[in-house]
């Protein structure tokens, strides 16, 4: 039977027209009210905002002179604001920014907000109350991890939580419930160590961190790239007190370059004379890592660099020259020498150094 | 008329009708993916945002911004200035000039004080021989490779080699990124170690204002002609890419604005010299992580913003689409054997398969619909109710596509400020169906019969 004879079929297709013509309509409308609202909003939000910073400076009890939040767009303008004030400031003025949080009850919206059925609701609320830095948050944040089924939410909890580290114990907790989610990234790892060991030092107790980094030194239930993580971590926050458990690290893992990479950058500041012997590593990653401290070691590496000119890998040889170039006159002059070398891709090393080099002074 | 005649008639009426029903549907299809992910994202890119990667010097990937260049000495200088005022830590831009035959090179070093560079080149993939490279006097972070004509793939393949960072961005020299474009679309790399390449979003400058540089304000071009590309550029980023993601098999990364791990281009031999070369890339990342057993993501990120200019003139419009299929074309056969392979998963059997059948025979099935159902209406094998009914419904579905895109677009990004351009972006919407499309179409069908050529194949350029 052909299609076009059934009774139905022109009814269905002058339903879909109907619908369709209509849905466009709606769209259009709705789109332009959508739009309108947005604007405003967005309008109303960065005057709250900025009403609620200047409230929290200028006032003893802000809660007094601002708005209570009724609405979501309220409720971000407080906590945007709100967290921002407390990554620039200290003291006083965070206090009332806390207590502006409690009084509100901000931090309860949010809370509410991560029991939502979305997940990516879930982790908006969780990023927001982890910008909040509130110390009362740690127990949520620990409860809230055990019952959440999506990753990409547990990555965001961890994180929030470790920004809030107050001892030794939540260092092992935070890389107890870091091993039960998949490897993310170097970065990712990095910043959730840094966060704690920042907590840490606002709490005075920074050594807790280096006793930690020499417990799971042997422990090998955690994985050697957290343990890298931890190394990297340590040097961004600047932990010289931790340089005599790093060089441990350094002379139990010669065989494992991601820890020794790690390593080179903390120890060259405190210790270069561990510079010569990862110049000449078998891994080129390591060569080129402690190529970028050599200036540190002084002219004793003249003789190392020159030889590395003539490495086999692009990598090494360009960053010895320049190595070299940043080693005063010894430098240069050796750098002059090898522009005349027979080994052109040393001699293009040299002299690309040498301009560099040049230019600079 | 013969049985046989009649016949074969319905048969071409139903596939039609059901390529018409397909094409409509998958369309509709993705653009719920993309509200889905659009909605996704304005939840997740929120307060760990892209702020964050420059106020923390942990926190970022220095990046290389590589500007393929021929014949560009209007706008080059205009391109670069906007780049160095990009918000990033730490990046690199190398233009490549491919052996422009107008002032382009002369122009970089009236306007950017250029001096030797010395820096050994490791030649990791192959391109043409370069003649001079250049560092800016002035920006220690600009450097001018001039190099003998090879094609844009061949001009990226040569700033890759001399690259100094782990990820590249591939620009045109028409386009203006938005000062904190890197920032957002390298944030993915630096959130996840399977992200491979990323690309954002690309819009039209035409009518925007524009100084030193940086677009100031958005505004619908005032020609028809332009305004229409609008609504199609944000139906093609926001809808087709931005859908794609949710299964991971986006196939094209604009060749206008693209972020890539430098070392998996590097391994795939870098960009191939075809007309398409964009997409080949992809592809070929896409095969050779799949072949290779490599866990990868490769992310269309809705928010960066890209500016480029579009055709202002039929001719030009009509040459830029045909080149733009003849790529879709070259490598989709270049790419064989990822067409219907269970081997490249949802990749092939998705991806491929909606560039095969939507994209390339989409528009011969459609072309062969405008011109056999008038045949078949005054053969009397149609009823005008029929007839009307069914241009009536293919006519309110393209256009609620169309206005679904522009509703993604003002959800959450409101470019264009004034009711008064979204509103004639409505009217764009109608209007695309009448002529545009068609002549798109024309140059979509007629690409398919002449789909060689690699060489440059620049557009005039309007001062903004």
């Amino acid at each position: 039977m052909r299609l076009t004879s059934s009774p139905h079929f022109y009814a269905c297709l002058y339903i879909a027209v109907g619908l369709l013509a209509a849905f466009n309509i709606f769209e259009i409308v709705f789109m332009l009210f959508h739009k309108n609202r947005l604007d405003k909003s967005e309008i109303e939000k960065e005057l709250l905002k900025h009403r609620i910073s200047t409230a929290i400076i200028t006032v003893t009890d802000p809660s007094e002179v601002l708005p209570k939040p009724v609405n979501a767009m309220n409720y971000a303008a407080y906590n945007e604001a709100v967290s921002s004030i407390i990554e620039s400031f200290e003291g006083e003025i965070v206090e009332r920014a806390t207590k502006l949080i409690y009084k509100f009850e901000i931090d309860l919206y949010y809370k509410r907000l991560s029991r939502t059925t979305i997940w990516f609701k879930r982790a908006h609320a969780i990023d927001m109350l982890s910008s909040l830095k509130l110390k009362k948050n740690r127990e949520f944040f620990y409860a809230v991890f055990k019952s959440e089924p999506v990753k990409e939410v547990r990555y965001r909890i961890l994180y929030g939580l470790s920004r809030l580290a107050r001892d030794r114990e939540d260092i092992y907790s935070i890389s107890k419930l870091l091993a039960t989610l998949p490897y993310l990234t170097a970065k990712y790892t990095e910043d959730v160590f840094l966060n704690t060991i920042t907590a840490l030092k606002n709490a005075g107790k920074e050594e807790e961190f280096g006793f930690f980094l020499k417990q799971i030194m042997t422990n090998s239930g955690i994985p050697l790239k957290i343990k890298r993580d931890c190394l990297s971590a340590c040097y961004l926050a600047g932990c010289e007190r931790d340089g005599l458990i790093v060089k441990e690290y350094y002379n139990a893992f010669q065989n494992e370059p991601a820890i020794i990479i790690a390593c080179i950058r903390t120890l060259a500041n405190v210790d270069p004379g561990i510079l010569p012997e990862v110049l000449h590593h078998k891994d080129w990653r390591v060569r080129l890592t402690a190529l970028k401290y050599a200036h540190l070691g002084g002219t004793d590496l003249l003789h190392d660099l020159k030889d590395l000119v003539h490495d086999s890998n692009y990598h090494i040889r360009l960053n010895a020259a320049l190595a070299l170039s940043k080693l005063g006159d010894a430098g240069l002059e050796i750098l002059r020498g090898e522009t005349a070398s027979t080994d052109k891709f040393a001699a293009n090393a040299a002299k690309y150094a040498l301009t560099g080099a040049e230019a600079a002074s | 008329m013969s049985h046989f005649l009649v016949s074969a008639a319905y048969y071409m009426q139903g596939i039609i009708l059901v390529y018409f029903l397909a094409i409509n549907s998958t369309y509709t299809l993705l653009i719920l993916f993309a509200l889905k992910d659009i909605v996704q994202n304005s939840y997740l890119s929120t307060s760990r945002g892209a702020r964050r990667l420059l106020t923390s010097d942990s926190y970022y990937k220095p990046v290389s911004i590589i500007v393929p260049a021929y014949n560009e000495s209007a706008v080059i200088s205009d391109c670069i200035r906007s780049l160095l005022n990009l918000h990033y830590p730490e990046f690199e831009i190398i233009v490549v000039n491919d052996g422009s035959s107008d002032e382009t090179i002369a122009r970089l070093k009236e306007d950017f004080k250029l001096g030797a560079y010395l820096k050994p080149v490791r030649r990791q993939i192959p391109h043409a021989p370069i003649k001079n490279i250049y560092i800016s006097g002035d920006y220690p972070n600009l450097i001018i490779i001039d190099k003998e004509t090879g094609g844009k793939a061949d001009a990226i393949n040569a700033g890759i080699n001399v690259s100094s960072y782990p990820i590249f961005c591939s620009l045109d020299a028409d386009s203006l990124l938005e000062p904190d474009a890197i920032l957002k679309s390298s944030k993915p790399f630096i959130e996840n170690d399977e992200v491979i390449a990323t690309g954002g979003i690309v819009r039209v400058l035409n009518g925007c204002l524009v100084k030193d540089g940086a677009v100031l304000e958005a505004e619908l071009p005032k020609k028809t002609l332009e305004a229409i590309q609008v609504l199609e550029y944000a139906r093609a980023f926001l809808s087709g890419r931005t859908g794609w993601n949710l299964i991971n098999s986006l196939l094209i990364i604009s060749g206008a604005f693209g972020v890539f791990r430098k070392d998996m281009v590097v391994a795939v031999n870098g960009y191939r010299k075809t007309v398409g070369e964009d997409m080949d890339l992809v592809m070929r990342l896409h095969r050779h992580c799949l072949d290779n057993k490599i866990p990868y993501k490769i992310f269309f990120v809705p928010d960066p913003v890209c500016w480029t200019q579009v055709p202002f003139t039929l001719a030009m419009l009509r040459k830029q689409r045909n080149r733009w299929h003849r790529g879709l074309l070259d490598s989709l056969l270049a790419n064989r054997s990822m067409i219907l392979n269970p081997k490249y998963g949802a990749v092939s059997l998705l991806g491929v398969s909606y560039f095969l059948f939507v994209e390339v025979l989409g528009p011969i099935i459609e072309l062969l619909g405008y011109i056999l159902i008038p045949v078949f209406y005054f053969m009397g094998l149609l009823d005008s109710k029929f007839v009307l009914l069914l241009i009536a419904m293919s006519l309110l579905w393209g256009i609620s596509i169309n206005i679904s895109a522009i509703f993604l677009d003002t959800y959450n990004f409101r470019r264009y400020k004034k009711q008064k351009d979204v509103l004639r972006l409505c009217l764009m919407s109608v209007v695309d169906f009448l002529g545009y499309r068609q002549i798109t179409l024309y140059e979509r069908v007629r690409a398919c019969f002449y789909f060689k050529g690699t060489q440059w194949d620049t557009q005039k350029r309007q001062s903004q």
